[in-house]
């Protein structure tokens, strides 16, 4: 049985097969497939090395992070956050609310009210443990700072309920520096990196970070590259 | 008279108690605003985790009203 030639003939489901034009090989599923942000992942890798978790203080290329004002074709590179170091003050008074309650039995405060008012006070304690802690946390967690393939940016909520954005092109920064003061920020290698820039906003800092001088040989070569 | 005193005291700080509970519910309400439009700005791993935790604290502010009203 001959078939039709006039594809408006053929039925979806018959093989058109065109020996003219042959049918293209199926595309890569390397991950290391070549784009053009590709060479700047990889040395954000080299720089900078591998995440080990997601609550690490720094995230390279990292795969499940986003933020509201990013471009459509932006690749997120470097992900800072505080180091974890700074989290110590507020986890030591955390752990310490928790034995409050204990101190009643050595000191009799609350020794005027009945047992069930007692209890309904070490709730109220307890809930409120969790809110300074929870609220401690987010206040680290959400102070982001982001290296793109196009701009710096810093991510800030100064309180309940304010948000502060700040970015610079990648081809404004004039100058970086970085500083590390005091015996914790020697030791365990984190501290501020100033970026100066030619935008609206003078400056940009990254606050007490880990690797500052790695953060700024990458601004480094990012900035080669767009210069 | 002692007993008279007592159980004034009692009412006063039952008042102030409620009163509190209904201010830190209030919070409660801010801190799942606050979550939401840090999770909107900032898309992560973790963001359900924490929205959940702000919900969580949310239903202890409310049970924390109850216990003022029921238990005091």
């Amino acid at each position: 049985m001959t078939r039709s030639k006039d594809l408006d003939a053929v039925a979806p489901d018959d093989p058109v097969i065109n020996p003219s034009t042959p049918t293209p090989p199926p595309p890569s599923v390397d991950s290391n497939s070549a784009d053009s942000t590709d060479p700047l992942r990889q040395k954000a890798y080299d720089l900078m090395g591998h995440a080990k978790h997601s609550l690490s203080a720094l995230l390279v290329n990292p795969k499940v992070f986003n933020f509201e004002e990013k471009d459509h074709d932006e690749e997120i590179l470097v992900v800072l956050r505080p180091h974890w170091f700074t989290n110590v003050r507020w986890l030591l008074i955390t752990f310490f609310m928790l034995f409050a309650p204990l101190l009643i039995r050595v000191v009799p405060l609350l020794s005027f009210f009945p047992a069930r008012y007692q209890f309904v006070m070490i709730i109220f304690w307890y809930i409120l443990t969790f809110a300074f802690a929870f609220e401690s946390f987010l206040s680290w967690y959400f102070d982001v700072f982001i290296i793109t393939n196009e701009r710096v940016i810093d991510i800030d909520f100064e309180n309940l309920l304010n948000k502060k954005f700040s970015e610079a092109g990648l081809d404004k920064i004039q100058d970086t520096s970085t500083r590390v003061a005091g015996l914790a920020q020697t030791m365990f290698n984190f501290g501020d990196v100033l970026i100066q820039t030619a935008a609206e906003i003078p400056e940009i800092t990254f606050e007490k970070v880990p690797n500052p001088e790695k953060i700024i040989k990458i601004i480094q070569e990012l900035t080669e590259d767009k210069h | 008279m002692l007993s008279n005193a007592t159980t004034l005291i009692l009412f006063i700080t039952k008042i102030f108690a409620i009163v509190g509970a209904v201010l830190y519910f209030i919070f409660g309400l801010i801190v799942v605003k606050q979550v939401g439009m840090m999770t909107r700005s900032v898309n992560d791993k973790f963001n359900g985790i924490l929205t959940v935790f702000s919900y969580l604290h949310l239903a202890f502010c409310l049970f924390l009203i109850l216990m003022t009203i029921v238990v005091l």
